[in-house]
């Protein structure tokens, strides 16, 4: 067996995943109040707005409370002149192999809230999808991306 | 070809039909409800003849105004009527070169021609509507030279052919899955035919006299039922038989050219660059004659949709390490698979009896005779069991070998200078018992084609990560 990569991500990445998640929750939110409106007006069975909230809730918890520091925990990566390894996974562990010569371009991109906590995402891409290191510190990131594009500009003819 | 130069005159009326089409959809409902207004009917019948017209005056000075041709190393097309638009496609960007012939052209001996570049759309980037067959394949020779020539390899003369015998055809036909889907089409058609006629009453009329008849007789129904599954039948074979009629492969140094249809003729030039894996599909119907399906993954545009990426439509599976090695040597296949761990039947046994479980139990709650569903978890369990004997990978120098089976079984040949990303994964239950599964992810026409194979020995699926990542 090959080792596991060995860079976490950053650890304030675990706040800005408690925040994005509670963002999400909040319009979540508007699924259960929608059916208790129409349930009110056309009198549909009213148990169901105790469900959708429950979820809701068991949602929101899971993803601001438990969520983010287990995502933080399992999350590595390793960037190697030949490969970029990547390993994450809350209950499913996908390890990731991409080679850099199958690297098409590699993105830094930045939301608004990312940009409140000085992170940037990293996504790298092949000519089959791309895949993305969440939330590096900014200067970390731009790094990656630079080292990786020199790293990935070996001429590679095929496809 | 080097002087820029029009396409063949019938293109004017391929031109006036495509913008007739299309505004004709967009104005669909005016019309109909101009037709219903007494005043504006006999405004009408001057303004067809009228709009005719200027449709086929746009037709040919659209025409006039369509050129091509070839400089350095691209290809130029220059059209439009008010708005004058120039594109030029390098030939390196030239994926493949299609010559066909829709029912128009057909009428004249014409053909089209589709160039296809990478890139994102299902359309083909462009096609010449109308030229002759001398002009297409003396474009199509120069385009593929060209690319030959951007990408440097030097063009052997080696040409090697397979048609598809009409005895193959026919066997081709009689077990092609195609049956359940027209078999659906027929219901869909059947139950439209149904909110139609309901609204006249006649359905009604034809339901008590049929209904009438059926406690006369049950056996009319199963005989009605019979004749329809009987005509759906005969309906997908005449559909693969036109489809796959003449089915030809050529291979012509580093091109592969595929033509079939009995109607309309396609072509389709691969080079062999650009195959990225091959499929081997062995049928639930097909396994047990020795046959296989051989299919490709490729980048292109357009012939993406089930037909389009067949290399060869039927082979008897004995040969096809023959076969693979004159056509596309890359690829080769071996003999014996190495088969999954003994611990990791039980994934595929489960995975396959569960849902059946629930939909027995279903069943009999909610149906008489429900229980027969129970047949259902056996029929689960005999599945899975294929799946897991059937489920298999190998590594042979440089290329990998995954093979599955959903229905059918799926051996996916894919050297690691294609693989664009591979995945080991595992769940909580795979971790204890120190299984996972492994995933490759190869580029095609729609992205990306993953291919995956489940319940792999963790340690061999770290013997192919290894296998993947070495002297890269």
């Amino acid at each position: 067996m090959r080792n596991n990569p060995k860079q976490c991500i950053d650890s304030k990445a675990v706040i800005y995943w408690r925040w994005s998640a509670g963002i999400k929750s909040v319009f979540l939110l508007l699924i259960p109040a929608g059916y208790y409106m129409a349930q009110q007006h056309w009198h549909w069975p009213a148990w169901i707005t105790f469900v959708l909230l429950g979820l809701t809730l068991a949602y929101a918890i899971f993803a601001i409370i438990f969520r983010p520091d287990i995502t933080w925990r399992t999350w590595r990566y390793e960037v190697s002149e030949q490969e970029i390894d990547l390993l994450h996974g809350v209950f499913i562990k996908t390890r990731t192999l991409i080679p850099m010569v199958r690297v098409q371009h590699v993105d830094t991109q930045q939301g608004p809230l990312l940009l409140r906590f000085g992170l940037s995402s990293v996504s790298i891409s092949t000519a089959a999808g791309s895949h993305e290191i969440p939330a590096l510190a900014d200067e970390v990131a731009a790094l990656l991306r630079d080292q990786i594009s020199v790293l990935a500009r070996v001429v590679d003819e095929d496809v | 070809m080097y002087e820029p130069q029009r396409l063949h005159p019938l293109a004017v009326l391929e031109f006036t039909l495509r913008k007739i089409y299309s505004l004709g959809q967009a104005l669909l409902p005016l019309l109909i409800i101009a037709i219903a207004q007494q005043g504006i009917r006999k405004w009408l019948i001057l303004a067809i003849p009228i709009l005719l017209i200027l449709f086929i005056a746009y037709g040919i000075l659209y025409w006039l105004g369509y050129v091509f041709y070839i400089s350095g190393q691209e290809l130029r097309v220059e059209y439009g009527v008010l708005v004058r638009k120039k594109r030029y496609i390098p030939f390196e960007r030239i994926q493949t070169v299609q010559i066909s012939a829709g029912v128009l052209q057909r009428l004249f001996s014409l053909v089209k021609v589709q160039v296809e570049t990478a890139g994102g759309g299902s359309k083909a980037e462009f096609v010449l509507a109308a030229l002759s067959r001398d002009k297409a394949e003396e474009l199509q020779q120069i385009l593929q030279a060209g690319v030959k020539h951007v990408e440097g390899t030097e063009d052997k003369t080696e040409c090697i052919e397979y048609k598809l015998s009409t005895r193959s055809l026919l066997l081709l036909a009689s077990t092609s899955n195609g049956i359940g889907v027209v078999l659906s089409a027929m219901f869909v058609i059947i139950s439209q035919l149904d909110d139609f006629f309901s609204k006249l009453d006649v359905w009604a009329k034809v339901g008590t006299y049929v209904e009438h008849l059926a406690t006369a007789r049950i056996s009319l129904i199963i005989l009605a039922v019979c004749f329809l599954i009987l005509l759906a039948w005969i309906l997908s074979l005449l559909g693969t038989i036109i489809q796959f009629g003449g089915f030809q492969l050529r291979r012509e140094g580093d091109n592969i050219n595929i033509s079939r249809g009995l109607f309309e003729k396609q072509q389709v030039s691969i080079p062999l660059k650009r195959i990225q894996a091959v499929k081997v599909v062995e049928g639930l119907l097909r396994q047990p004659l020795g046959m296989v399906s051989v299919q490709i993954v490729s980048i292109s545009n357009s012939g993406t949709k089930g037909e389009g990426n067949v290399l060869f439509p039927l082979w008897p599976r004995a040969e096809l390490g023959a076969f693979l090695e004159k056509v596309a040597p890359e690829f080769t296949i071996p003999l014996e698979l190495h088969s999954l761990p003994a611990r990791s039947r039980r994934r595929y046994l489960l995975i396959n009896i569960i849902p059946a479980l629930i939909i027995a139990i279903l069943c009999t709650i909610y149906l008489p005779w429900g229980y027969v569903a129970f047949l259902l978890p056996l029929l689960g369990a005999g599945l899975g069991n294929r799946q897991y004997s059937d489920a298999g990978y190998q590594v042979v120098d440089d290329v990998l070998l995954l093979r599955s089976r959903i229905l059918g079984r799926v051996t996916m040949i894919i050297p690691r200078r294609r693989i664009q990303s591979l995945h080991v994964s595992q769940n909580p239950f795979q971790a204890r018992s120190n299984l996972s599964n492994l995933r490759v992810a190869v580029a095609s026409s729609n992205m990306a084609t993953t291919v995956q194979l489940k319940g792999m020995d963790i340690h061999k699926s770290g013997a192919i990560m290894n296998w993947f990542t070495d002297k890269h």
